[in-house]
């Protein structure tokens, strides 16, 4: 790394958003080869764990490229390449042709997809630099990004504590300005969990609006793809880039983009808005700070015009439970592909195992402790005698749960909370209690199961300095009104300044 | 037919479908130049999607809709328009997801049933589900070690499950040929068992005549011709009985047929109950079928075996038999369609002037005997399909043409075909290399009759004498002075004509 | 309510190809004991006549993607004109993936 004068900042810090990126490249005060090299620097640099792989060569030969459309067309074409120039970092779930995947485990250490995921390929077109892989909790099954297998990522403004997970790495990366925004995955709260522990933008999309093709699949009708960002306008940008209708998943709905950035040129008026609240989030369990961030956020909306609607999901109770057999029923299938015979690692000793059977079980011993736990789990809920008690049942609670949520929508427009019970907790503090790790995803796990589109906006921070984030659900597909009152909430509230991290925020630390 | 027992026989059949992909990715499921998927270079018509890539997703192809709801439809049996697929979990190297895309509650086709007939009489055979599924890979067993082909992972397949609703392996037999004849007649599978596009298995158990409750039943797998079903079935039904005689019990396993020895033998050791875990498959959304898109299948159906059969019956005034000879394959039938129509349509026919539809008749007797007789043996002997042949529809019509006109007899018309499905040559250059020409001239046959009659006088007399028997005899030494080429259907009324004369 | 045993643990682990080691054995089911006390709670909900629902769209017919066309995209081979799937993998011969003996 070029020696360079302290006093100088990074053009990484200079410049934090893409609008502000792009303004810069338009008046040459930029170029994209600069600014992926010093991102590519900072992650290098950087002690928080948050890249598992950096693609320094793939990377630079997007910037050059990135160079030579800005010589030639003068300016950013915004319409036809939003990203132009644009370093983003990936997490390591999501495929790359020729680009090692692990998703964090020992299992996949040595994997190389033959094919780019939907989402990336769409980013990549428009114009943007894949950075590097980040680092998530193994095969995206935690809450602290400690169950990587290649260590823990550190949260980026407290190196002691976590920065939540599974997209542990795509937040940190973002809190820590190791790239302009990131890919993560959202199976019950992995990306907004993060998000709010270090103080970035965090969005869910509504299920089916991008694609999973090349997301390593976890629990298939949970997951999705989403953006984290430092400002709710680039969430709302990189969302309209990936999503759409994706003819190799079947998942995706046959609808066209979001235009959710143009939504956002117009500002909300939250005048008349009716905000939901619901009832069985506040029955004490927030951390005395959550709580009082989460209050002081509903108090500046309704200061704005908003109408706070008190509101009733009966079945909040057992979301979590839901989630911990569904999710886990789905993932201990989808995890089956994993049998050493077509990629994946093979232990030394495989060629002393003579049997189907024992090959099959050294293969799969190279998975953590957590991921054998869920997929034991999941095969046990699904398994001859208990599917019905389990699997079922469980599933026609989540359908109660879509129920309590229509009802609720009628009366409402949004529906908001904390993203979680805490702000981010010390590494290590948590780990040997998988059950206490899961009752962090209450508030998140509702909108995976019902398939809403959610979102994670910092809202203040707490007497440590460790950032809230604020929740908001609005019904399916409604993106557009989610990332306007987001917005809205980010500009009064939180990350104003563009950093993410409630810097220069009105509520301050309490 | 046991005395004490009987026996209840399911049938399962997985049909290869002959579309163009597989079911769930863009590999071929077929070749273009028409090399089967079996044969391609190892692992190479692959993508992440069929070898289980992580990130991959099944997206469904709509033909294999369309071909599963005319299979229903030719069978009789309700389509379900709202259906499911769901996964069936286990491990094995050849099944790359872990995981087999199926349809467990909720198949595209239900309750319908095939007609047949056996010596006993017609009657409907139970097909209790048709529904969709994938196929899996290939393992190739080596010594010491496994290796995986992926090629044929992903192709179509649908499943006909029949209800436990036969009792001999006659009935199994017949079953077998007429879902194999409707699939192939609807175009949705090439039937070729050898290749494996059309596979059976067997459910057989044997139970006290008269009881209510059934037996343990044994499953036979790999069997890949209608005979080697009707004889595994017919051995195992020998063996069960055996068993149960003498006071054992009957395994519920898999068992495998040796063609070579006749027997059936238990696979028993690698096998153990499996649990499938079946659940609904969360990467593709339900499959909510378009009753108009049933009825457009409905309407363009391709005629089916059993109306064809009616129609070769009635409008050509063939046997029971004959059509359900060559009724029983699509490329038979339409070979001999084929035939008669080239005869028909024939501009400078003296036949042509007794009438279109009596001609036909006529036309069709004699190509459905050839095809039956001859073309059938010829067929079976050598494991070649017609349309693999060198024998086309052409030569037979010019064989009939030139036996109709005297111009060869039957027995040569047999040679010529024997021939041609050696040599392919055409009908003309066949007769004159091998001498096959039918002497039908009178002028030219009088005066053998003539020589014969005069060299047998005593046979003469006779003949005149009473013995009508010997007209025979003459018959034959006439023949025998021709080389056998003398026209039979002519010599007897001529050379009776002589004798009395 | 289940009594989730090692004996349970073990069968279950089976199933999914686990091999478990004493330690994991006791320690997983404990932990999976815990986890199914937790989620028994699931047991008082009143279910009755709730189709379940297994897919957030599961009833959404408008949503469901339309039909793959019947036609051949076969998967582009890297540039040595191998088929992309065997590159990486863990042991090929004869472009075959190798396994131990299945029979």
């Amino acid at each position: 790394m070029l020696p360079r004068n302290l006093n100088e900042k990074l053009s990484t810090e200079k410049f934090r958003t893409i609008r502000e990126i792009h303004d810069a490249f338009d008046k040459k005060l930029l170029s994209p080869v600069e600014l992926t090299r010093d991102y590519l620097a900072a992650a290098q640099a950087s002690e928080t764990g948050a890249y598992l792989l950096l693609c320094e060569e793939r990377a630079m030969e997007q910037a050059k490229a990135a160079d030579q459309v800005l010589a030639r067309e003068g300016k950013v074409p915004r319409d036809r390449l939003p990203l132009l120039g644009i370093p983003l970092g990936i997490k390591d779930n999501l495929t790359m042709d020729g680009v090692r995947t692990t998703c964090g485990s020992k299992m996949l250490e040595n994997y190389i997809p033959p094919y780019t995921a939907t989402c990336v390929e769409r980013l990549e077109k428009a114009g943007a630099v894949s950075l590097g892989k980040l680092s998530m909790d193994e095969f995206a099954m935690g809450g602290s990004n400690e169950n990587s297998a290649f260590g823990p990522v550190k949260h980026p403004t407290h190196p002691d504590r976590v920065p939540g997970g599974s997209s542990g790495g795509s937040a940190s990366a973002v809190g820590a300005g190791l790239c302009v925004g990131s890919l993560g995955s959202d199976t019950g709260g992995s990306i907004r969990l993060p998000a709010s522990y270090c103080g970035v933008v965090g969005v869910k999309p509504t299920y089916g609006r991008i694609s999973r093709y090349g997301l390593v699949a976890f629990a298939s009708s949970l997951d999705q793809v989403g953006p984290l960002t430092r400002t709710v306008e680039d969430a709302a940008l990189l969302m309209d880039v990936m999503s759409g209708f994706d003819p190799m998943d079947s998942t995706t709905v046959p609808m066209p983009a979001t235009r959710s950035f143009q939504a956002l040129q117009k500002p909300a008026d939250l005048k008349g808005l009716r905000v939901g609240i619901p009832k069985e989030y506040f029955i004490g369990g927030l951390e005395p700070d959550v709580e009082k961030a989460i209050q002081t956020s509903l108090r500046w909306l309704e200061s704005q015009g908003a109408k706070l609607v008190p509101i009733s999901l009966p079945h909040t109770q057992y979301a979590v439970a839901i989630y911990y057999i569904v999710a886990v029923s789905e993932a201990s299938s989808n995890l089956a592909r994993f049998d050493g015979v077509r990629f994946g690692v093979r232990p030394k000793d495989i060629t002393e195992v003579k049997d189907l059977t024992g090959f099959y079980e050294a293969v799969r011993n190279g998975f953590g402790a957590e991921v054998k736990r869920r997929i034991i789990l999941g095969t046990f809920a699904l398994s001859s005698g208990y599917a019905e008690a389990y699997y079922k049942r469980a599933c026609q609670v989540r359908r109660q749960t879509k129920q309590d949520f229509d009802l609720a929508f009628q009366d409402v427009d949004v529906i908001v909370g904390p993203v979680s019970p805490t702000t981010a907790f010390k590494l290590g503090e948590k780990a040997s209690d998988p059950l206490r790790m899961y009752l962090n995803d209450i508030f998140t796990i509702p909108a995976n199961l019902v398939g809403l589109p959610s979102m994670s906006v910092p809202c203040g921070v707490d007497s440590k300095g460790l950032p809230i984030g604020f929740h908001l659900m609005t019904p399916l597909f409604q993106e557009d009104r989610m990332f306007s009152v987001g917005q809205a909430v980010f500009q009064g509230l939180g990350g104003g300044s563009g950093y993410g991290l409630a810097q220069g925020s009105n509520v301050g630390r309490l | 037919m046991h005395p004490e027992f009987e026996a209840v026989i399911g049938l399962e059949v997985h049909c290869q479908l002959s579309t163009d992909t597989k079911i769930f990715c863009g590999c071929r499921a077929r070749m273009p130049d028409g090399t089967s998927i079996a044969d391609v270079e190892v692992n190479s018509n692959t993508c992440p999607v069929c070898t289980g890539h992580p990130g991959t997703l099944p997206v469904l192809n709509g033909k294999v809709v369309e071909y599963a709801i005319k299979a229903g439809l030719a069978t009789h049996c309700r389509i379900n328009l709202h259906n499911v697929f769901s996964r069936k979990n286990y491990f094995y190297p050849d099944l790359p997801k872990g995981y087999q895309i199926s349809q467990f509650d909720k198949p595209i086709c239900e309750h319908g049933y095939l007609e047949i007939e056996t010596k006993a009489g017609a009657r409907k055979v139970e097909i209790q589900r048709i529904h969709m599924e994938e196929d899996a890979g290939k393992n190739v067993h080596m010594a010491g070690f496994s290796l995986v082909n992926l090629n044929r992972a992903g192709v179509p397949l649908i499943e006909i499950v029949s209800g436990p609703d036969m009792k001999t392996s006659e009935e199994a037999g017949a079953y077998l040929r007429g879902l194999h004849a409707i699939v192939t007649y609807l175009g949705i599978c090439d039937g070729n068992m050898q290749d494996g596009n059309f596979r059976c298995d067997a459910n057989v158990s044997v139970m006290p005549k008269g009881a209510t409750q059934l037996g343990t039943r044994a499953e036979i797998k790999n069997v890949n011709s209608f005979r080697f079903v009707e004889k595994a079935i017919d051995y195992e039904i020998a063996r069960q009985i055996e068993i149960v005689k003498s006071g054992g019990k009957i395994v519920q396993e898999t068992r495998n047929y040796d063609s070579d020895k006749n027997i059936t033998v238990s696979m028993r050791s690698k096998e153990e109950a499996h649990d499938y875990r079946y659940f609904p498959e969360p990467d593709l959304t339900p499959l909510n079928i378009d009753p108009a898109l049933v009825e457009q299948i409905r309407a363009t159906l391709p005629e089916l075996p059993e109306q064809r059969r009616n129609r070769l019956i009635h409008e050509l005034g063939l046997s029971v038999y004959d059509a359900g000879v060559l009724t029983g394959s699509k490329a038979l039938v339409e070979f001999f369609e084929k035939g008669v129509g080239i005869l028909v349509s024939a501009p400078s026919d003296s036949r042509n002037q007794m009438g279109g539809q009596a001609a036909a008749k006529q036309y069709a007797k004699s190509v459905a005997n050839l095809m039956t007789g001859e073309v059938a043996r010829l067929v079976n002997e050598s494991g070649t399909e017609i349309g693999a042949s060198k024998l086309t529809p052409t030569h037979i019509a010019d064989v009939v043409r030139l036996v109709q006109a005297g111009l060869i007899s039957s027995t040569a018309a047999k040679q010529v075909i024997s021939t041609i499905w050696k040599t392919g040559d055409a009908v003309a250059v066949i007769v004159k290399s091998e001498g096959l020409e039918q002497v039908s001239d009178t002028s030219a046959l009088e005066p053998v009759i003539d020589r014969v009659i005069a060299a047998f006088p005593g046979q003469a007399a006779d003949f005149r004498g009473g013995k009508d028997k010997l007209l025979g005899f003459f018959v034959g030494q006439v023949m025998k002075e021709m080389g056998g080429k003398a026209n039979p259907g002519m010599l007897g009324d001529l050379i009776k004509k002589k004798l009395t004369a | 309510m289940v009594e989730i045993n090692e004996e349970l643990t073990l069968k279950v682990g089976h199933l999914a190809r686990l091999a478990l080691s004493e330690h994991e054995v006791k320690t997983f089911t404990a932990q999976l004991g815990m986890i199914l006390k937790y989620v028994e709670q699931l047991q008082e909900v009143n279910v009755d006549g709730v189709e379940p629902m297994t897919h957030p769209y599961i009833d959404r017919a408008d949503l469901a993607a339309p039909l793959r066309k019947d036609e051949a995209k076969p998967f582009p081979r890297d540039e040595n004109g191998k088929p992309k799937v065997l590159l990486h993998a863990p042991e090929v011969l004869f472009d075959g993936f190798k396994v131990p003996p299945i029979l």
